[in-house]
């Protein structure tokens, strides 16, 4: 899955099968504030094949444990968004509860 | 088209690109040309010198301005040190994104909703909107087997047509179907009959509805053809399912029959003529949208990016007017003044759809209006098919994104 | 849109005092083109300070909207009319006067017995089965591969009253023959068969010839056709004929004629010294020959006559500009067309302008396929009478007659019958009577799509050949202007040469001559038999020409012209005879022959039509309806379009009422025609219906055809034949090879006018896509396009492709059959038989794969030799002979219909319709309505396409660099 140079583990590409611009651009995103990258990018090498190619080039750190850090920081920010979108959506429930019987449940299942 | 620019992200990547690389050499030569005049320091000791960005920078960083010819100032900076030589640390941190994220629900009902997310980078927008589209699971009519069908609908027509129909049941309480023998765990099976019956001297029609399909909750009825010669004497005959136990005896069925919600069930299948008759089988498996559009949970959903509108001078009396008049969507209203006259304001901005007619006389119209669209701030709608309401729907979303960066990390390591 | 229609109104009302008021609305309706109205209105619709009050104040011309005029003729005529009036009137009128021309056949042995046709008659169309004649539908004959045939019988007097078949006659679908001839729709869709056009296995190419005189006159009683030439060589002038061996000095032919003066001939053409000098070397020719009298003439030109089967024949038998008659042995008529002839010739000569157009329309004739087959007919019809003659000729010189003896069992029509059947399924028409050789003359009608067929049944092929490098005729003619589209041909090596015609054309049959041609004369054209030479070319007569006919001449050519017309518009003379004055100096039809050489040309006796007053009632002219107007002003009013809306009025009214008349294109020379009426001024004559109907079928599918690049239109209408959609109201029950269908055909959002007369928006083609115009992914250059896999799952794009296969189950000579055998549902073929039910016939509904058996045949292995009786046959006789189906791997295929019938010998026919449903892959092919197509190059997911601010995702994405400028 990784193709990187063994002499040098600060820069690499990461080939992730069955992924596409969801992961990755999100994945560069988080990798791009990083202070410790130099550079990253992706492709999709062929848009028949199911892959997608990110490289990582580093000041120094490894590309593969500033990737895996991108992953976690973008976990923690989902989980965050999620948190955030659940409280939100309960507070909205709460507060319009009559909105939500507009919606016809009564003929519920055929 | 051109208005469409920025919420197309798919052709942003390269654009972006750029701009770093941009961003990059610009605070270089910067950053050159400060230590040839004396050193970084010195100039940042400078009481004249900005900490903070300046502010057409910052209107820059923060918002696509929506020139008649194009949209300017698309990128979002995302490199760390894209403003280092301002002084000013744009990398990542969790606390400052905890922060400033923000989400405000705006409208919500059963099957769709809208909200605002603040205070977030378009790619993440944009992976919870693609996993919407395309991963979130739902159940969907795969297999139909059919006994009779003498109507003029086509098979492969009608199968497809039922497989379009979205089934009101949570996806999360099935198993992905893979290779498995269909069973209870994994495969919801439907029955219809229907019969137009044929009247001397009546021309008769008859429209199968969705509700026509009836739930089978102990699997198939269709007796596997090669299995009597040799399963005569075992109790039950072998069907296409291989159902353990009922499905409404399982505790999330027994009081929630399985089928359509609301107007769902008008859905119209077919229309028979007289004498006409279908008779049919149909499975619903679990899939997601990528594999096909059936699966895909919303009819569709999306984002735009908050539109502002900035009067750039006092506009009254006929121009406001004609302002007023040529927006197609109300975003300006006008306000007495004293003494008779009129002005016009900026009353409903995010009505504005960038259909940028306000601006459309050229550099006059860009001088009088600014169209510009806050870039961290999307309004998100959600149009659920029906299977599940639109909030559980992102939830999964943003759960599928977690899952895909634990696969990641766990194969990294 | 309503603040400027008030305030039109309100402009009207201030007016109306002061100017003369015709009509009591005013309207902006026709005041100009529609989409400039359009456009007006949104640009300055609140913000018109700057249009020009004086113009919005000045009285508007009020208009009637005449657009329901195009309905209601489209109801009467039909948009392949053409082909249904042409066969009408030769099942109706062309076949009666055929057969009563040679209505008797007389023994030569003893001309006391003859057999006499009375009348003719076609019956109802039917097919003898087991002795007894059933009538049929076209659907059943669709489905048995037969033609509809009809017989016709003959009742005749003389030996008995008794109907006498002599023939079975192909019906054309929908003639009044037809069983469909006067069914509305709803009865039509119980028969099965209905089409908004019309259906027809076979169309006979029609093709346009031009418009020669010897060519127009061989409908007449005389069996034959010739071509007569008048050519110049080196100065002197000569006669062509095939008759003769080699060409004949003109100045001879005029002293065989009875002409032995040279003055009078000199006198005939013109007394112009130019003319003279001209004659001059063929005088001297002829006086070379020593040729002075008639008798030397005469003697001349039998040394010269072809020895052929006319050999006794004296040169006064020479056919020779046949259809003018000879009266009582005089040949003058036909002197003073050699002489008109002559004179154009010089004239020509003397000034290269007066040459004709060849590629004018108006001197073009359609062949339809009722003139066809009536040619065929009459050929074949003689041939039956002369071989009925011979065989009872043969019978009555045996002197021993055992039995009685009857004429009428000579009568039979297999010869008709095979002969016609022959003909329309080869396509050759090789008529020797009329020596005539045309191949593919028939087409088999293209049924892949609706727009398809009705193109192609208003489609005129040319009759010489395509690979021809000329321009000329392959130009866009100023003349066809409304009668032929100038939008749809081609591309390639018939561009140009193959047309079509437009929405309201008509296409003209042949008219009863002979009580014209007396009204002529009782209108005041002087016999040309009184005239003499010089009274022929004095300056102020004009020569009336009928049909190509020199009638004579009449000294006020307007007047008699009014005369006709206006009779021609109260219904007394036929509504499509046309009425033509030429007051333009000669125009003579002269090509040069390819010598190079300059003096070397030849006259073919085109339109003589110096001065002339024309009328013609033959077939094959073009014509279209135009509204009349007197002085400008149109003499349809409003109430009289409201009569037609409310069904108190038809179109033929507005003919008969003399409100509308039909003009030919050489009439329209004679008339100003405007495209508004707004725009008329008082030397108007007509008024367009309206402007929209120049176009034909094809192109009138396109939306705002005038904002395309005139080549896009062109583009469009080949490819709008080819688009996927409905083809007929009983497309599913049709067994054709094969059929195309799309799943969910859509009406399209933006129809045209033409669009709901032809009524594509009931049986379309075609969806309505969401596109976006953008470069995306680099898979979409040179044309490609960008699809949406969403979409595509939702049914967009989704066809249905319909194949047959057939079986027959076949008699053999020793009374042997094959048989179709129950299927072994065990052993080694079973897996191969699956789809079959117990009959043996594969059963609807199953999936077909590769190699799958669908019909289990056996066929005995002796087949000839002495009849056995099949029921005896043991197993071991017979051979399988099964039917694997052969389709390509992967595609899923299912047995749509099998449909059994017994064919023309009477063996058991199965038919199976193998349907696939395929949705569009990379490569299929996608259009625009405006010549815009492209491949799809590649399929994308949804989530990577662009989505606009109201979420709305495109079908397809188009590259803008495709966009033509």
């Amino acid at each position: 899955m990784e193709h990187g140079s063994f002499s040098d583990n600060s820069k690499s590409t990461f080939s992730l099968t069955d992924e596409d611009h969801t992961l990755a651009n999100a994945v560069r995103f988080t990798l791009n504030q990083d202070p410790r990258v130099s550079f990253c990018g992706y492709s999709i090498p062929h848009p028949s094949e199911n892959r997608v190619n990110i490289r990582i080039q580093t000041t120094g750190a490894p590309a593969r444990e500033v990737l895996k850090d991108a992953c976690q920081d973008l976990m923690m920010m989902c989980q965050h968004v999620r948190s955030t979108f659940d409280t939100v959506v309960a507070d909205y429930k709460t507060r319009n509860p009559s909105e939500e019987m507009d919606t016809d449940d009564s003929d519920n299942v055929g | 088209m051109a208005k469409k620019d920025e919420p197309m992200s798919e052709g942003e990547e390269e654009t972006e690109a750029e701009s770093i690389s941009e961003s990059e050499s610009e605070s270089q030569s910067l950053s050159g040309g400060g230590e040839s005049k004396g050193g970084l320091e010195y100039i940042m000791s400078l009481p004249d010198v900005p900490t903070k960005l300046p502010p057409h920078m910052e209107l820059q960083r923060t918002r696509v301005f929506c020139n008649a010819d194009a949209p300017i100032h698309t990128d979002t900076v995302q490199y760390s040190g894209a403003f280092a030589a301002l002084g000013e640390d744009n990398s990542f941190r969790l606390d400052h994104f905890r922060k400033n994220f923000r989400i405000e629900v705006m409208r919500y009902s059963e099957d769709d909703m809208e909200f605002d997310m603040i205070g977030i980078d378009p790619a993440l927008a944009n992976a919870f909107r693609r996993i919407l589209i395309a991963e979130v699971p739902t159940m969907a009519i795969e297999k139909v087997l059919i006994a009779n069908n003498t109507s003029v609908v086509q098979d492969e027509v009608l199968a497809h047509r039922l497989g379009l129909i979205p089934i009101s049941v949570d996806p999360r309480l099935f198993e992905y179907a893979d290779n498995n023998a269909p069973n209870e765990r994994n495969t919801i099976v439907f029955k219809l009959h229907a019969h137009c019956e044929r009247v001397k001297g009546e021309r008769r029609r008859h429209t199968v509805k969705a509700n026509d399909l009836k739930w089978l909750p102990n699997g198939s009825e269709f007796l596997l053809e090669s299995g009597d010669s040799n399963s005569n004497s075992t109790s039950k005959p072998k069907t296409h399912t291989s159902f353990s136990c009922s499905q409404d005896s399982l505790p999330e069925f027994s009081n929630n029959p399985i089928g359509f919600k609301g107007k769902l069930n008008d859905i119209i299948i077919a229309k028979l003529g007289s004498g006409q008759e279908i008779e049919l089988e149909a499975h619903a498996v679990k899939g997601i949208g990528k594999t096909h559009a059936k699966w895909s949970p919303v009819a569709t959903t999306w984002y735009r990016m908050l539109p502002e509108v900035v009067l750039l001078e006092e506009i009254e009396d006929e121009m406001a007017e004609k302002l007023k008049s040529k927006c197609p969507v109300g975003v300006f209203d006008i306000e007495d003044i004293a003494n008779g006259k009129k002005k016009l304001t900026v009353a409903r901005p995010r009505a504005c759809t960038l259909c940028r007619e306000c601006i459309r006389e050229g550099e006059e119209g860009e001088k009088r209006v600014s169209l510009r669209r806050v870039k961290d701030h999307f309004i998100f709608t959600i149009e659920s098919t029906g299977a599940l309401p639109p909030d559980v729907l992102f939830t999964e979303a943003v759960k599928i994104l977690e899952s895909k960066c634990e696969r990641v990390i766990s194969d990294l390591s | 849109m309503g603040l400027k229609q008030d305030s039109s109104e309100e402009h009207a009302k201030q007016n109306q005092d002061c100017f003369e008021c015709w009509f009591p609305f005013y309207t902006f309706d026709n005041l100009s083109d529609p989409m400039e109205k359009w456009l007006s209105f949104g640009k300055q619709l609140p913000y018109d300070s700057g249009i020009d009050k004086q113009f919005l104040a000045a009285p508007i011309k009020s208009s009637v909207d005449k657009y329901q005029l195009v309905p209601e003729f489209l109801k009467v005529r039909g948009l392949v009319k053409q082909h249904l009036d042409s066969f009408n009137y030769f099942v109706n009128v062309g076949i009666q006067k055929i057969v009563s021309a040679n209505d008797r056949i007389v023994s030569s042995v003893d001309p006391s017995i003859y057999i006499r046709f009375n009348s003719v008659k076609i019956g109802e169309p039917s097919i003898p089965r087991d002795g007894v004649s059933e009538k049929i539908t076209p659907q059943l004959c669709r489905l048995s591969d037969m033609t509809v045939h009809s017989r016709k019988s003959y009742p005749k007097i003389r030996l008995e009253k008794k109907n006498v078949i002599i023939g079975r006659m192909p019906i054309m679908l929908r003639s009044c023959c037809c069983v469909l001839y006067g069914k509305d729709e709803a009865q039509l869709a119980e028969l099965g068969d209905v089409d908004t056009g019309t259906t027809k296995k076979r169309i006979i190419i029609d093709s346009d010839k031009k418009g020669n005189i010897n060519a127009s006159v061989t409908s007449s009683t005389e069996e034959r056709k010739s071509k007569t030439v008048i050519l110049m060589e080196k100065g002197q002038m000569y006669l062509h004929l095939n008759q003769f061996v080699n060409k004949i000095p003109i100045m001879i032919v005029m002293k065989a004629m009875g002409m032995e003066s040279d003055q009078e001939v000199v006198q005939m053409v013109g007394r112009d010294p130019r003319y003279s000098d001209l004659l001059l070397p063929s005088i001297r020719e002829c006086a070379k020959h020593g040729v002075y009298t008639k008798q030397q003439a005469l003697e001349h030109l039998e040394a010269k006559v072809k020895k052929s089967t006319y050999s006794g024949a004296s040169s006064e038998k020479v056919f020779f500009l046949f259809f003018v008659r000879v009266r009582r042995d005089s040949f003058r008529a036909k002197c003073i067309y050699v002489a008109v002839m002559l004179r154009r010739m010089i004239d020509a000569y003397l000034n290269k302008d007066t040459m004709d157009d060849k590629d004018y329309v108006g001197n073009k004739r359609l062949e339809l396929s009722g003139q066809l087959i009536s040619l065929l007919f009459e050929d074949l019809f003689k041939s039956m009478i002369e071989e009925v003659k011979k065989r009872m000729d043969m019978n009555m010189a045996r002197l021993s007659r055992s039995s009685r003896f009857d004429p009428l069992q000579y009568v039979h029509g297999d010869s008709i019958s095979a002969g016609l059947e022959r003909t329309l399924s080869t396509g050759n028409f090789n008529i020797k009577r009329f020596r005539m050789d045309r191949k593919g003359m028939t087409q088999v009608l293209a049924r892949l799509s609706f727009i398809g067929t009705l193109g192609h049944m208003t489609r005129i092929s040319p009759q010489f050949e395509k690979s021809r490098k000329v321009s000329g005729p392959r130009a866009l003619q100023p003349s066809q202007w409304g009668m032929l589209c100038p939008c749809d041909t081609p591309e390639g090596e018939a561009c140009g040469l193959v047309k079509n015609l437009a929405l309201m054309t008509h296409v003209t049959t042949d008219e009863e001559e002979g009580p014209l041609i007396s009204l002529c004369y009782c209108l005041g054209v002087e016999d040309l038999e009184l005239l003499s030479g010089e009274e022929l070319h004095t300056p102020n007569s004009f020569l009336v020409i009928f049909n190509g006919l020199i009638l004579g001449k009449h000294q006020r050519p307007q007047r008699f012209a009014t005369a006709m017309r206006k009779l021609r518009r109260a219904g007394k003379i036929g509504e499509f005879v046309s009425v033509f004055v030429n007051e333009k100096q000669g125009r003579v039809y002269v090509v040069p022959d390819g010598s190079g050489d300059k003096n070397c040309s030849i006259l073919k006796t085109g339109s003589i039509n110096k001065r002339c007053v024309y009328i013609a009632s033959d077939g094959g002219r073009v014509c279209r309806p135009l509204v009349i107007a007197d002085k400008g002003i149109s003499r349809i009013k409003e109430h009289h379009m409201k009569e037609l809306l409310d069904g108190v009025r038809t179109f033929d009214d507005f003919l008969r009422d003399g409100l509308m008349e039909y003009l030919d294109v050489n009439e329209e020379n004679n008339a100003l025609i405007a495209l508004y009426e707004g725009k008329s001024t008082p030397a108007t004559t007509h008024i367009e219906i309206e402007p929209f109907t120049i176009l034909g079928i094809c192109a009138g599918l396109i939306p705002f055809p005038h904002h395309n690049q005139s080549p896009r239109n062109t583009y469009q209408c080949a490819m709008g034949k080819q688009a996927m959609g409905n083809i007929a109201y009983n497309q599913l029950f049709r067994m054709d090879t094969l059929l195309y269908l799309l799943v969910y055909p859509q009406r399209p959002l933006l129809t045209t006018k033409t669009i709901e007369l032809v009524g594509y928006d009931k049986l379309g083609a075609g969806q309505n896509a969401t596109v976006a115009v953008m470069s995306y992914s680099g898979y979409d250059i040179e044309d490609a396009i960008v699809m949406n896999k969403s979409s595509l799952d939702r049914g967009f794009g989704r066809c249905i492709v319909l194949k047959r296969c057939s079986a027959i189950r076949q008699k053999y000579e020793n009374n042997t059959e094959d048989r179709i055998i129950r299927p072994n549902r065990e052993g080694d073929g079973a897996g191969r038989m699956q789809i079959l039910d117990d009959d043996g016939i594969a059963a609807p509904g199953e999936i077909i794969r590769p190699g799958d058996i669908y019909i289990n045949k056996e066929t005995p292995i002796i087949t000839r030799g002495p009849t056995v009786s099949p029921a005896g046959l043991p197993d071991r006789a017979y051979r399988p002979s099964i039917q694997t189906f052969k389709g390509p791997e992967g595609e899923s295929c299912v047995v749509d219909k099998v449909a059994l019938f017994n064919d023309k010998n009477n063996n058991l026919c199965i038919k199976f319709s193998i349907r696939h449903t395929r949705r569009p892959e990379v490569g299929d092919k996608f259009s625009s309505r405006h010549g815009q197509k492209g491949v799809c190059g590649t399929i994308v997911q949804q989530e990577d396409f662009p989505f606009s601010e109201r979420g709305i995702c495109p079908d397809l994405i188009m590259n803008p660099h495709g966009f033509p400028r």
